[in-house]
């Protein structure tokens, strides 16, 4: 007799399966560059013990009458070369799947995750983990020289433990260490996050063996549902690390933005495939353009990206207002080592010909509307809020595809009061042997309108642009913005329109 | 590298034109990180009109027999003909789009060639061959094939106690019929009847704890 485990889909997630179309799967992409090409497999062993500590990522998700839910299975994953397109569908209805894969292209590791299973910084705890188990396969040599490491490494994590005992140090917002204590720069100090940090002293996980089946529980439902509010760390703005766009915890469902906003159209790609640009580039140099603004990168990056819209859209026409989301990582306030989604979304907005408009006015507009939105008491408010809505009797007895109906018009309402999402996923610190052994890590989602993701790894700072139109006006104004202001960038594409295809000198495949 | 002086970007890959402005580009290639990809065009979308397409006509069909008379003076053979193809076309589709879960394939099936043999029986006028054999061959058929089916291919339980226990509540709706009196023949109905409180048996005494556990997960609030 076999009794799975199962869980309840968290309550994020359930936007994503709601929301979830051909031309935007809600997959995202994780991706490391290590110093030569990749050992398939030496990369299947590591994969192979990685994955046995992780029962999340054994989860295949399934449907039941009034909600979705994880449920425990017995596939195991397998490690293959980068055959399909960047962010590939990974859920099919009625297909028992795992809901991420691995892939490699000769020095990269990329890990795609559906993101009803996990947001970035779940994803990030088992790429980490991923990494530090290949690099010491693949250099045994190095394992005992390597500076740092420690016995509760997750590579040597006893096995049964589900989450990373050393999770990847995420310092957060590069640009905290800009302007420590300014009025307008709260940002998190670069030193480790508490909540992400191994510290005897900070309960490393309350949730931890909370749930008897194994699957990890739904830490918005332990912080915002009816419980008195657990203690919780008390810092005013962190990174920005979690990601996706069409979550409807950033404000009461159903609310959409009042004022039209300038909405990006373009010519969609021939077969669904988001059209990827990555830039890279020297992170203090970016961290020396911010500085003077005052705000966190993140914003900075947001102003910057809005000018790009509007310059490469001839000046927005009628809708003068462009609007973002930027995700928020909750864990940094309401400490949890689940790697199943915790986040939510804050809406910022700047709207032209109504003041100061230049790249400094942006950035001061965008951090008045962010700021306040991301004290841990606005996030507990709004979540409480939300949970309350989503665990109304009413609700709860609406069978599932209604659900998904409800959910996807609220979707549909929020989505027309965006232009761009941006996400960052902050500075990534590796634990030894991997941080040695990792040049870039690289991030990008698919998209359903003009996104950038962007993570800093080693110096190097990395934003990716996705995007479901073949145009890329945006980032080519975005890009010399940069270079204009003396910012080395070296770009990276993937190749999207059959012109592009026929033109690759390599060939298909290579 | 290769270089786009136009955008002042270094640009990785094999790429002769910039990515970003379309000019042509300067330098050595490097390593492309991102291989090229062949455009997929899915077959879903085809699938998903050839459905469409098919319920339109298998409805349209259905419909339009409403404007013919019963019996002799209808349009008699040829409604028969008309109608099994249509049957046929019905089944294969259904089977052809719940592939992937047999359970609820014989469900489906059970439901859609019951209601297509009701209303069949009522445009011939209502002889009551539906309800007398139709219907409990179809759902005494079915059970019989689950239980089967999924000891052969060995079926995890949870993956289709739901729908065997469907299956075996549907096979209870001729002994419903029989007490409304639309029945003409009762021993089919009895025989389905009895097959179904047997399976019914059967699957709460050895598996009454997985159809709990299963109900509790698929009907949780």
């Amino acid at each position: 007799m076999t009794r799975r485990a199962w869980v309840r889909l968290d309550n994020a997630s359930n936007i994503f399966l709601a929301a979830w179309t051909d031309a935007d799967p809600k997959v995202f992409r994780i991706t490391a560059e290590v110093d030569d090409d990749i050992d398939p497999a030496l990369l299947q062993q590591a994969l192979d013990a990685t994955f046995d500590r992780y029962p999340l990522y054994h989860a295949v998700l399934r449907r039941g009458i009034f909600w979705y839910y994880l449920q425990d299975s017995d596939l195991r994953p397998t490690v293959t070369p980068d055959l399909r397109h960047t962010c590939a569908p990974l859920h099919h209805p009625d297909r028992k799947e795992l809901l991420f894969r691995v892939v490699h292209h000769h020095r990269r590791i990329s890990l795609e995750v559906f993101h009803a299973l996990s947001d970035g910084t779940g994803a990030l705890w088992f790429l980490t983990d991923l990494l530090t188990a290949y690099l010491a396969l693949r250099h045994p040599e190095g394992r005992t020289a390597a500076p740092g490491q420690t016995e509760d490494t997750a590579a040597e994590a006893p096995a049964g433990t589900r989450s990373p005992a050393d999770p990847p140090g995420q310092a957060g917002d590069q640009d905290s260490s800009g302007a420590p204590g300014s009025p307008v720069s709260p940002g998190p100090s670069v030193a480790p996050d508490p909540a992400l940090d191994a510290d005897p002293a900070v309960d490393p996980d309350p949730l931890e063996g909370a749930h008897p089946l194994g699957l990890t529980p739904d830490s918005f439902v332990h912080y915002f549902h009816r419980t008195p509010p657990p203690e919780r760390l008390g810092r005013r703005v962190g990174d920005i690390s979690a990601h996706g766009a069409d979550e409807p915890v950033s404000r009461r469902p159903g609310l959409v933005a009042l004022r039209r906003v300038h909405r990006v159209t373009g010519t969609r790609t021939p077969d669904d495939r988001p059209r990827l640009i990555e830039l890279s580039m020297p992170a203090p140099q970016v961290l020396a353009l911010a500085k003077p603004h005052g705000v966190p990168v993140t914003l900075f990056l947001t102003a910057l990206f809005f000018e790009a819209v509007r310059e490469s859209s001839g000046g927005l026409g009628k809708s003068q207002t462009i609007a973002a989301s930027v995700p928020v990582n909750l864990r940094q306030f309401f400490p949890s080592l689940s790697p199943r989604n915790f986040f939510a979304t804050v809406r910022v907005a700047h709207t032209y010909g109504r003041g100061d408009d230049d790249l400094g006015g942006i950035c001061r507009d965008l951090a008045a509307q962010f700021l306040p939105e991301t004290t841990p008491e606005a996030l507990e408010a709004k979540l409480r809020r939300f949970l309350r809505f989503e665990r109304s009797p009413l609700l709860r007895i609406v069978p599932r595809p209604l659900k998904d109906l409800l959910l996807r018009l609220i979707n549909r309402a929020n989505n027309r009061g965006l232009t761009v999402a941006v996400s960052n996923l902050g500075r990534v610190v590796l634990p030894e042997p991997a941080e040695a052994r990792v040049r870039r890590m690289l991030f990008h989602v698919s998209a359903v309108r003009p996104q950038f993701c962007s993570m800093t790894h080693d110096g190097v700072m990395t934003i990716s642009f996705t995007s479901p139109f073949q145009e890329a006006d945006h980032v080519r104004a975005f890009t010399r913005m940069l270079t204009e202001q003396g910012v080395d960038v070296t770009v990276a594409a993937a190749r999207v329109t059959e012109q592009e295809i026929e033109d690759s000198p390599a060939g298909v495949g290579a | 590298m290769r270089r786009c002086a136009t955008c002042a970007v270094d640009v990785e890959g094999d790429w002769r034109t910039c990515p970003l402005c379309g000019e042509t580009m300067e330098g050595e290639p490097t390593p492309d990180p991102y291989p090229t990809i062949a455009l997929e065009y899915s077959r879903k979308v085809v699938f998903r009109l050839l459905f469409a397409a098919s319920a339109v006509v298998i409805l349209g069909s259905l419909g339009v027999q409403l404007l013919f008379g019963a019996g002799e003076h209808g349009i008699g053979v040829w409604r028969t003909v008309w109608l099994s193809v249509v049957a046929m076309w019905m089944v294969v589709g259904t089977a052809v789009r719940k592939r992937r879960n047999l359970a609820k394939t014989v469900v489906y099936l059970v439901i859609l060639v019951g209601l297509l043999c009701a209303y069949w029986d009522y445009l011939a006028g209502w002889d009551g061959w539906a309800l007398s054999y139709a219907v409990p061959a179809t759902c005494g058929g079915a059970i019989l094939a689950l239980l089967l089916t999924v000891r052969i291919v060995r079926i995890e339980v949870g993956e289709h106690i739901v729908h065997t226990g469907l299956a075996v509540l549907l096979g209870l709706a001729p002994l419903v019929f029989l007490g409304l009196g639309w029945v003409r023949e009762p021993l089919p109905s009895v025989a389905c009847g009895v097959l179904s409180l047997l399976a019914l048996a059967l699957l709460v005494f050895t598996r009454g704890a997985e159809v709990r556990h299963e109900l509790g997960k698929r009907l949780h609030l």
